[in-house]
């Protein structure tokens, strides 16, 4: 069990951090926090795709390929796994400022970030 | 496997309690900085330099400065304790999550840096790339190939939806910029 | 928060001073990566990033309003719509050419030119310019805030900052 922390450790991390993301987003009250919370979760998948990637072998390098390689031989990681993370965080940028905007907008509307106050504000409505 | 990577993930995890449980956003904001600065250490690591660039730029430079704005353009309560009040139920169901994931799926998986994973030793898909990415691409760099050429669809389609979040934006703020 | 655009900016010497040394390198070294994303780490999504924020630390450093006048936001909207118009015409091109959507072996085909060149004007013309467009214009719409439904015609877009402001806070 504790070696299997070791030879495991970033999935170990991964989990970790899809709990305390998932805590964020449950326990804060303040909706910017909740967003927080969605982000760490992300860059938890996103760390769980690279260390699938990732290959712990002698002279591994990041995939720059040669001309010439033999399959099985060329030691380094597996590009599809980046390829999928990079795409996957210039989007999730886009989508957190997507839901900034909207909290600027809950803000404006209801002059309130606490999800508590603004359950009370819209049950008085 | 080395002291560095262990560092590292114990950094991690403290700015990610630390952003969890510190009351003022403005720490938390901070905070959260220095763990997407970490984790992008962690990337270049795990051999992976593009992501790291892009997540250093994104997760460290952009993602702060929105939320700071945010925290402008809106409000930023005071508060005199440093620390959140530990919501107990939540911390249960999240302990338990955590701990099936760990009993359960670990064991299930192959360790850290393994070649005889399927991810990486299948002769169809990445094998393929990182051999044939030469010849078929011109290119040494296998992530801008399989980005650009192999899978430049699935690209095509999230400039695509980076386009679409950037529109819905300006319609949510109603600003005219587009027009 | 009756505080418009420019309220928020405080004049920094140090920060000033450290971003007119920093910037210039920055620059330098996300179009490096984005031209150089064929045979080294880096491509459009990385160097466009870089880019972009390049802008959004002199932004940060010299005022938003002030940056914002001087990068017009139609050439914003230009570079983003532009960058997934041409992505999409490289890949039509191709099934002009023959071949199928994206199929870079058709420039060797046809125009005897390698495939690398089709994938690198998709990195720096399509992608780069994308990323850099909407990272820089999400910034700038998230400065300038929420503002409510104004009497059409009237307002320059350089007095929506102070607009806004007064809007929000006649929510609060």
């Amino acid at each position: 069990m504790i070696e299997s922390l070791f030879s495991h450790y970033t999935y170990v991390l991964v989990f970790v951090l899809l709990g305390i993301g998932i805590y964020m987003v449950i326990a804060s009250k303040n909706l910017v926090k909740k967003l927080i919370g969605v982000n760490l979760f992300q860059t938890a998948i996103f760390l769980f795709f690279i260390s699938m990637a990732y290959i712990d072998a002698e002279g591994a390098s990041a995939p720059i390929v040669p001309k010439d390689g033999v399959p099985l031989e060329v030691m380094v990681a597996s590009p599809l796994p980046q390829v999928i993370v990079l795409t996957a965080i210039v989007v999730g940028i886009a989508l957190t400022a997507v839901g900034l905007a909207l909290i600027i907008r809950i803000y404006a509307e209801y002059g309130t970030l606490r999800e508590d106050t603004l359950r009370e504000v819209r049950a008085d409505e | 496997m080395s002291l560095f990577a262990y560092t590292l993930v114990a950094f991690i995890l403290a700015t990610a309690v630390a952003t969890a449980l510190f009351r003022d956003i403005l720490s938390v904001i901070i905070v959260f900085g220095a763990y997407s600065l970490g984790m992008a250490i962690l990337y270049t690591f795990l051999l992976a330099p593009d992501v790291a660039m892009t997540e250093a730029a994104i997760g460290a430079g952009v993602t702060t400065l929105l939320l700071l704005l945010t925290i402008a353009r809106t409000t930023r309560p005071s508060t005199d304790r440093l620390s959140e009040r530990i919501h107990v139920p939540a911390v249960v169901v999240v302990g338990a999550f955590v701990l099936l994931l760990c009993s359960v799926v670990l064991p299930e998986m192959y360790a850290v840096g393994g070649t005889e994973t399927p991810v990486w030793s299948n002769l169809e898909v990445t094998q393929h790339y990182i051999t044939e990415t030469h010849h078929e691409t011109g290119v040494k760099n296998a992530v801008t190939s399989v980005l650009a050429a192999y899978r430049g669809f699935d690209t095509f389609g999230e400039a695509v939806v980076v386009f679409a979040a950037g529109v819905s934006t300006l319609l949510v703020l109603k600003r005219e910029v587009f027009a | 928060m009756s505080q418009s655009v420019d309220d928020t900016y405080t004049e920094s010497q140090v920060i000033m001073t450290a971003v007119k040394i920093i910037a210039p390198f920055t620059l330098t070294y996300g179009l490096f990566m984005t031209f150089h994303g064929g045979d080294a780490p880096g491509g459009g999504f990385q160097g466009g990033t870089v880019v972009g924020v390049t802008v959004l630390m002199l932004a940060f450093a010299f005022g938003i309003e002030p940056t914002r006048r001087w990068l017009r936001n139609s050439f914003l909207v230009g570079i983003i719509t532009g960058g997934v118009v041409l992505f999409g015409a490289i890949g039509l091109a191709m099934i002009a050419l023959g071949g199928n959507f994206l199929e870079f072996a058709m420039l060797k085909e046809v125009f005897h030119i390698k495939a690398k060149w089709g994938l690198e004007a998709i990195e720096i013309g399509g992608i780069s310019l994308i990323v850099t467009g909407t990272i820089i214009s999400l910034f700038f719409t998230m400065a300038a805030g929420f503002s409510p439904e104004r009497p059409s015609g009237t307002g320059g877009r350089n007095e929506r900052g102070e607009s806004a402001g007064a809007e929000v806070s006649d929510d609060d």
